[in-house]
């Protein structure tokens, strides 16, 4: 009876999120009809992105519902449902934002957990060099983040999860915040590791040719 | 970085400790620098003040090769080091050339007399400099039948050999640059396009002009194969005549031939994840130019750190005990504490 309930519950979230991916979808499309209006390109970059994130933020608020769930298969257990993928009727449905081919997040949910994935802009080479190094960086101190999984799920470049712990311990709200800035900071952090190695490849370059002169 | 460097710190290290008359016994030292430079000094117990220290390199083209020194190169030996050591003729048999140092003729202030073992340090630098030198002003243009320059290849490394070719107007140095991975492929080709960018702007018009490409010169057409395999792409610089008159020679003969250590360094520092301490700074720095000393300090794991602290202070932020387990705790004390049952720690006496 118990099971049924929280199904019930659970298809009641999950159709809440798909409204929430739905209206800012319509946003989305409504963005782009307006593209020939925009009058410079960084405005729509700003939109897209502002349009991307709150989406994921919706999606985020409604699907951090996760309360207290003991493991089905292990007795005395607790373990994050997302993680075990066992019991089916634990688990809601993946939702995938995604602004482009290369940026996108994907969030899953279960009873008592919900795991983030997220795909950061990669534009060229470099880029991906700086921004592989410095998300194994963070991953490497994921302890101290909390959320930060040790290992990002195939095809992401770092993935969250969150259990019910993580949520009775700290404010729902901020940890929402959290995750968005974070995806706001991460390409504005390795856009500016970019800038400094060319600036220093431009510095060194100078240096080197002024030895001629 | 050591390839970049005039100065040989081993042989520094071997001529002050003979110099400061440590060594009481008789000396003779073999030294290997860059896997082909061999040096060997010489000290005898009987006469510590003098030192004979021999060199051999190999020739800086293999098609100038010989076993003596070129001509050019020991009137510069000569000429530099004319106040602190003489040349011996003949040279120690296996050397090319050997240096006659008496460490009473150097200067007696201290700082003076540093300054003149670490210019008897640089030998190898002066004989590669004259020598690249000699070749880049008194070669003759050698024309090919489609109107094409020969290209002379030069070793400076031994796995890394370059390219010069000398036409009327202007010679043209073209180096294939090999990384050990993708990652300082990548690192190395941005700094390339700034390398290109910088040089053709209006302050460096005076610079030598840099071109890079990914596919080898027209100039290399010809030439073996296993020096067009590169993962780099070939750089191109365009020196004339300017560049290489006056005083600006010995700097530009030097940048040349340290080109490809210049990059290779440059990819290590923005690769490497270590901290650098101010020490280390100091050691590292080309020329000692301010802007440099600041680069020097670049490290990516200091811009990581920092970040990564802003990102973990956030995370402490919002981090927060709740409240309720206090709650719990208290409701636990009043609600859910076991009564003490009196009457079972009373004992009756059974009669």
């Amino acid at each position: 009876m118990a099971k049924k309930n929280s199904q019930t519950e659970y298809r009641k979230v999950d159709e809440k999120v798909q409204n929430f991916v739905d209206e800012d979808l319509t946003k989305l499309r409504k963005a782009i009809r307006l593209r020939p209006l925009l009058s410079n390109d960084t405005h729509q970059f700003a939109t897209t992105l502002r349009l991307y994130l709150t989406c994921i933020r919706n999606t985020l608020e409604a699907a951090m519902c996760l309360q207290n769930f003991p493991c089905q298969e292990v007795e005395r257990h607790n373990k994050p449902e997302v993680e075990l993928k066992t019991s089916p009727e634990l688990l809601l449905n993946p939702v995938l934002i995604c602004r482009n081919e290369a940026e996108k997040c994907l969030i899953e949910t279960s009873i008592n957990s919900i795991r983030i994935s997220l795909k950061v802009k990669q534009a060229d080479e470099l880029e991906n060099i700086l921004a592989k190094k410095f998300l194994r960086f963070l991953s490497m101190r994921a302890e101290s983040f909390q959320v930060l999984r040790r290992k990002p799920v195939q095809g992401y470049d770092i993935s969250f999860l969150i259990t019910n712990y993580h949520c009775e311990d700290m404010h729902k709200h901020k940890l929402i915040d959290f995750i968005v800035q974070f995806m706001e900071d991460i390409d504005k952090e390795i856009s500016e590791l970019k800038l400094s190695v060319n600036t220093r490849g431009r510095l060194v370059a100078t240096e080197f040719l002024k030895q001629f002169i | 970085m050591a390839f970049f460097n005039r100065v040989s710190p081993a042989l520094v290290e071997i001529l002050n400790k003979l110099q400061s008359g440590e060594s009481l016994t008789d000396f003779d030292h073999n030294l290997h620098e860059y896997g082909s430079v061999r040096y060997n000094i010489q000290a005898s117990a009987s006469s510590p003040q003098i030192v004979n220290l021999s060199t051999w390199m190999p020739p800086l083209s293999p098609e100038f090769s010989s076993d003596c020194l070129p001509d050019c190169a020991l009137q510069d030996v000569k000429r530099v080091y004319l106040d602190s050591a003489e040349v011996v003729e003949p040279s120690k048999q296996g050397y090319m050339l050997t240096l006659r140092i008496d460490f009473a003729e150097l200067p007696q202030r201290k700082e003076d007399r540093m300054k003149a073992i670490s210019e008897i340090s640089s030998l190898h630098a002066v004989i590669l400099s004259s020598q690249m030198k000699d070749m880049l002003w008194n070669l003759e243009p050698r024309y090919m039948g489609n109107g094409m320059c020969n290209p002379i290849k030069i070793v400076h490394q031994l796995k890394e050999p370059f390219f010069v070719i000398k036409m009327l107007e202007k010679t043209t140095v073209i180096y294939p640059m090999r990384f050990k991975d993708d990652t300082d492929v990548i690192l190395a080709t941005s700094f390339f396009q700034e390398l290109v960018d910088v040089s053709n702007l209006e302050a460096h018009y005076k610079a030598p002009r840099c071109t890079w490409s990914p596919i080898p010169p027209l100039e290399l057409r010809g030439e073996p194969f296993q020096y067009l395999t590169t993962n780099g792409g070939f750089v191109s610089l365009e020196i004339f005549s300017q560049h290489i008159r006056g005083t600006k020679a010995d700097n530009t003969v030097w940048n040349l031939l340290t080109f490809i250590s210049y990059v290779k360094y440059h990819v290590k520092v923005i690769r490497s994840a270590r901290i650098r301490g101010d020490e280390d700074v100091k050691k590292h720095q080309i020329g000692g130019h301010k802007n440099v000393k600041k680069l020097m300090n670049f490290s990516r794991s200091k811009m990581f750190k920092k970040r990564y602290t802003i990102i973990t202070n956030k995370i402490k932020k919002f981090h927060y005990r709740i409240k309720i387990k206090w709650l719990l705790h208290r409701f636990r004390r009043q609600w859910l504490r076991v009564q003490k049952i009196p009457l079972l720690r009373k004992y009756r006496k059974l009669d």
